[in-house]
């Protein structure tokens, strides 16, 4: 069992040493690759992610779905680097999990963003997971946001993502049981958890993903404490763009 | 209410233009300082960062303008963008950090040719949309009066085909944001003989700014002759050998009419390699003020392309073009010094 639960109790730590409350460590950096529109890096524990964005820029007239020619088009490409995880796995072009994600993340921007100013035209996220350790669709969104800010689209509010989950198992079926936030792979394994975005500061969600069984009683639990970890995300990368933008204001004066 | 009444305030002190030269470069006289008068509305900024969702105020009294959103039922004007607030008079907008270019009636844009169709063609000038470029905007070949022929939109590609690159200015804007261009003078038109940059995505008062002079030439050091810089708005450079107009100055008017398909021809000249040289000596350092943050605009080109021959004159050795980090920041303390 790789979570032991009886540690837990004792001490109220979990296998990293966190308490049920605290999010790793959370670092990113945004225009990290000059050619392109916008672009992101972020770690959140293990987990690391980079993100390019390019565009708006003219859709193709062939091969575009899409009806819509008033508003852009956010498409999501998400790969997933054979080294990320703990063993080497083949992932086919349409692997329905990653095709998910991307779903999520495209629909997630479609409404957050002001699409309506680029008519006739697409945005691209081009995503890459380096290094996966639990969380994946949690700091994939974090990185587009960073991303987007950076290529200087306009959007709502930041949308800022984080997991919950409960200390134990759907099949112990214990009511009591404490929530948690920020999973690392080795949790999500076992324990039940959600993946909740939420827009900014505020406490309206904007993706709310679960994969895993868990009694309806401790639902409202992990919510909650996912939507808290959601505002401490939106602080940190809040900072991120802040410092940023200082430094660029900075190099201007001469 | 009780009514009040002010104390008369002093007359307003008129405004007094600086002094500046009378006439510019090429020939045009300088409008302000004919009579007086008074400043422009300047849009003020102020340098704090603004991010995303930030609301920046609740006042009613505010217009919201580019980058900020009103939410409904509420008269907070939130802001969409990461960048710093702009006033103008009662208008409030966000200038982002990094954006992409957003065309403006006559700014002076370099772009390419994507696409061609029967009666016009189509521009990448770094916008989210392709800008359009009719066959009825640009100047044919026998003369500025001439009427647009069956015979012109079959040889469409003999004026502009797929890649090549040309200067025009933005003569109107669309409903969705892209923009329609014209090359209806000498000064437009297709570009050869030279090196294309890009430095667009660039924004907060760096990359390529709004100035007076776009296009200027430049007589560069150690024999390189002339060399002409287009700084597009949109963020696409142009750096090319100067050419002399045939035909001199005086026949300013026959010029129009001597649009000849030379003036199509895709033919390179001869470039010397001192030329050549001086050419890459100038994107190097416009490649140096942008990874800087700083503003590409005339000025700053040319100080900082006297400090790169200046740096590059110390060294021992043979004269290199290449600006090396090194030498990269030995001109940053010259800028610094200026």
């Amino acid at each position: 069992m790789p979570l032991d639960t009886s540690s837990y109790s004792l001490a109220l730590l979990r296998l990293d040493g966190r308490r049920w409350n605290e999010l790793r460590r959370l670092t990113a950096q945004i225009s990290t690759q000059a050619s392109a529109d916008g672009s992101s890096y972020l770690e959140m524990g293990n987990t690391k992610v980079i993100c390019t964005v390019s565009g708006p820029s003219e859709q193709k007239a062939a091969g575009s779905d899409r009806g819509e020619r008033d508003k852009a088009g956010v498409r999501v490409e998400i790969s997933v680097a054979g080294f990320s995880g703990v063993e080497r796995k083949r992932r086919g072009r349409n692997d329905k999990r990653i095709n998910e994600m991307a779903t999520t993340i495209s629909s997630a921007f479609q409404t957050n963003l002001f699409t309506n100013l680029f008519p006739h035209s697409t945005i691209t996220l081009s995503l890459h997971l380096l290094s996966s350790d639990g969380s994946v669709l949690a700091a994939l969104l974090n990185a587009s946001t960073l991303a987007l800010i950076d290529a200087g689209i306009p959007m709502k509010d930041y949308i800022c993502a984080c997991t919950a989950g409960s200390t134990s198992s759907y099949s112990s079926n214990d009511e009591s049981a404490d929530p948690l936030l920020d999973l690392n792979a080795q949790e999500e394994l076992e324990l039940p958890f959600l993946t909740v975005a939420t827009l900014g500061g505020s406490d309206s969600v904007s993706v709310l993903v679960m994969e895993t069984k868990v009694q309806v009683g401790r639902l409202e639990g992990m919510l909650a404490v996912g939507v808290d970890g959601c505002k401490q995300v939106r602080e940190v990368l809040d900072e991120v763009v802040r410092e940023r933008g200082s430094r660029i204001l900075e190099g201007t004066k001469l | 209410m009780a009514i009040t009444i002010l104390a008369p305030a002093p007359a307003i002190i008129p405004y007094q233009a600086e002094s500046s030269p009378d006439d510019s470069d090429d020939g045009g006289v300088d409008l302000q300082g004919d009579v007086s008068m008074r400043p422009a509305k300047r849009a003020r900024h102020s340098r704090e960062i603004i991010t995303p969702g930030e609301i920046i105020t609740d006042d009613a009294q505010w217009m919201r303008g580019h980058g900020t959103y009103v939410a409904a039922s509420s008269s907070e004007i939130i802001a969409t963008v990461a960048g710093t607030v702009q006033k103008t008079n009662k208008l409030l907008s966000v200038r982002p950090l990094r954006a992409r270019y957003t065309p403006e009636i006559g700014d002076l844009v370099v772009g390419r040719i994507i696409e061609v169709q029967s009666k016009r063609w189509r521009v990448d000038v770094g916008a989210p949309v392709l800008a359009n470029l009719p066959l009825s905007a640009i100047n044919l070949p026998g003369g500025i009066l001439r009427r647009r022929t069956e015979t012109d939109e079959l040889q469409i590609r003999t004026f502009f085909s797929e890649g090549d690159l040309l200067v025009a200015e933005v003569q109107a804007l669309y409903q969705d944001g892209s923009a329609s261009l014209h090359t209806r003078s000498l000064k437009y038109g297709k570009l050869r003989n030279g090196v294309f940059m890009s430095v667009s995505g660039v924004g907060g008062g760096g990359g390529v700014v709004r100035a007076r002079r776009q296009v200027w030439t430049i007589d560069t050091a150690h024999g390189g002759g002339k060399v002409d810089v287009i700084l597009g708005v949109n963020g696409y450079i142009w750096i090319s050998k100067h050419v002399e107009v045939t035909g001199g100055e005086a026949a300013i008017t026959r010029i129009e009419e001597s649009v000849s398909s030379t003036v199509y021809s895709s033919q390179n000249d001869a470039i010397e390699r001192e030329t050549r040289r001086e050419m890459a000596r100038i994107g190097g350092v416009i490649q140096l003020l942008v990874t800087e943050g700083l503003r590409v605009d005339e000025d700053m080109v040319m100080k900082g392309y006297e400090a790169a021959v200046e740096v590059d004159n110390l060294n021992t050795g043979e004269s290199n073009a290449y600006l090396s980090v090194e030498k990269g920041q030995e001109v940053l303390k010259l800028l610094r010094g200026i």
